[in-house]
């Protein structure tokens, strides 16, 4: 397993194979994925394969505490995530070099962040249906505090003997673990909430996708209202989760903006 | 290493390793795995522990083997779908491909157990 030290922690980390001869102006595409029982591999058929193949450096990893990440008790805030992102970059020796963030569900929100944050390192974004405004931290709190009760209630059996068993209880074990003894339900009650003046001094350029059904699409169009440099694009007869449901449509769009954002910077 | 010829019974055998240390050899005994044995459903992978096999099989066989082509194709279900067989096929042929000779006389399967 590829594993890299950044930020005291160890995470768990895929470089995609790079092309031959990588050109060091065009950025590095760096995948963040969702919160809780989401990990790097969300985005490896569907959208980092293809960029990939493309000809996109490629870079995902699992977030702290997800996946085969470390997983500390504390450190779940946007504001440490944004410091484990530009680390591990620095680990990997991509300091220097523009970053494309793409970024599903919480992990838009997070590569919101990252780009308002350092807007020297990020050159775009793509953002996954990501909550952004409204009620989504009340919302989200409420789904996570009441998974973190059940998962209390019926604890991970100890003694398994099957392969199927062992796959069902190591997802158990992760959401458990993550909501029931680390900070991150606290840390995410802390979550500040996105304002138009937040967006208007976003200029990179932002690929924003959205469900046609999901409850955070007026909070798209708000971010398209005020962001100077973002397309919307809507997704018909989806809900939240377009990453699973949609791999051609959302992989075009995708990696035609990819290479829009690659092709402003090298020329 | 894309360049040396391996017979399928041979990439069974390395692919079958690198699952029993993926999964755990106390979950997983090397000779439970056949090339019949499908990823999702008999050893019920994970999609991460399908990356993560991805990953040693590329430093394994290298670039020769084109295993990101070959898995961009599909998406997640679809590969975790596919048989250790299916895998070993692809890179027993690959490899056989870019062998400078005597290719032709490795690539068969052992018989689905």
């Amino acid at each position: 397993m590829a594993e890299v030290l950044a930020n005291s922690l160890r995470f768990h980390v895929q470089r995609l194979p790079a092309p031959a001869d990588p050109d060091p102006s065009r950025p590095v595409v760096v995948f963040l994925h969702g919160l809780v029982v989401d990990n790097l591999s969300s985005f490896y058929c569907p959208l980092a394969l293809p960029a990939a193949r493309a000809g996109h450096e490629v870079v995902l990893h699992d977030l702290r505490g997800h996946g085969r990440s470390e997983r500390p008790a504390t450190g779940y805030d946007a504001r440490t995530a944004v410091a484990d992102l530009v680390a591990l970059l620095g680990a990997l020796g991509l300091a220097h070099r523009p970053v494309h963030l793409v970024g599903n569900s919480y992990g838009g929100t997070l590569a919101l962040h990252a780009a308002l944050a350092r807007p020297d390192l990020v050159a775009g974004l793509t953002l996954l249906e990501p909550p952004l405004s409204g009620p989504w931290v009340e919302n989200m709190l409420d789904t996570l505090s009441a998974a973190a009760l059940s998962l209390e209630d019926s604890p991970v059996p100890t003694e398994l003997h099957s392969l199927r068993l062992r796959k069902a209880a190591q997802l158990t074990a992760v959401a458990d673990a993550l909501l029931n003894r680390t900070s991150l339900i606290d840390d995410i009650a802390t979550s500040r909430v996105f304002t138009p003046g937040d967006y208007a001094r976003l200029h990179c350029p932002v690929l924003l996708v959205c469900g046609e059904h999901s409850e955070l699409l007026a909070g798209a169009r708000e971010f398209l209202a005020h962001a100077p440099r973002c397309v919307l694009e809507v997704l018909p007869g989806l809900g939240h989760d377009v990453l699973k449901e949609s791999s051609g449509v959302l992989r075009t769009s995708v990696l035609t903006h990819l290479d829009a954002v690659s092709g402003a910077l090298v020329s | 290493m894309a360049s040396e010829t391996l017979p399928a019974s041979a990439v069974l055998a390395e692919i079958t390793a690198m699952l029993v240390e993926i999964v755990g050899d106390e979950y997983l005994l090397a000779d439970e795995v056949t090339p019949a044995t499908t990823f999702n459903e008999d050893l019920a992978l994970e999609s991460i522990e399908f990356v993560a096999l991805a990953e040693l099989l590329h430093q394994r066989y290298g670039d020769g083997v084109d295993l990101m082509g070959f898995l961009a194709e599909k998406d997640m279900e679809e590969v975790l779908a596919m048989s250790v067989g299916d895998l070993v096929e692809h890179i027993a042929l690959s490899t056989s491909r870019t062998a400078p000779r005597s290719a032709s006389l490795s690539t068969s399967l052992p018989a689905a157990g």
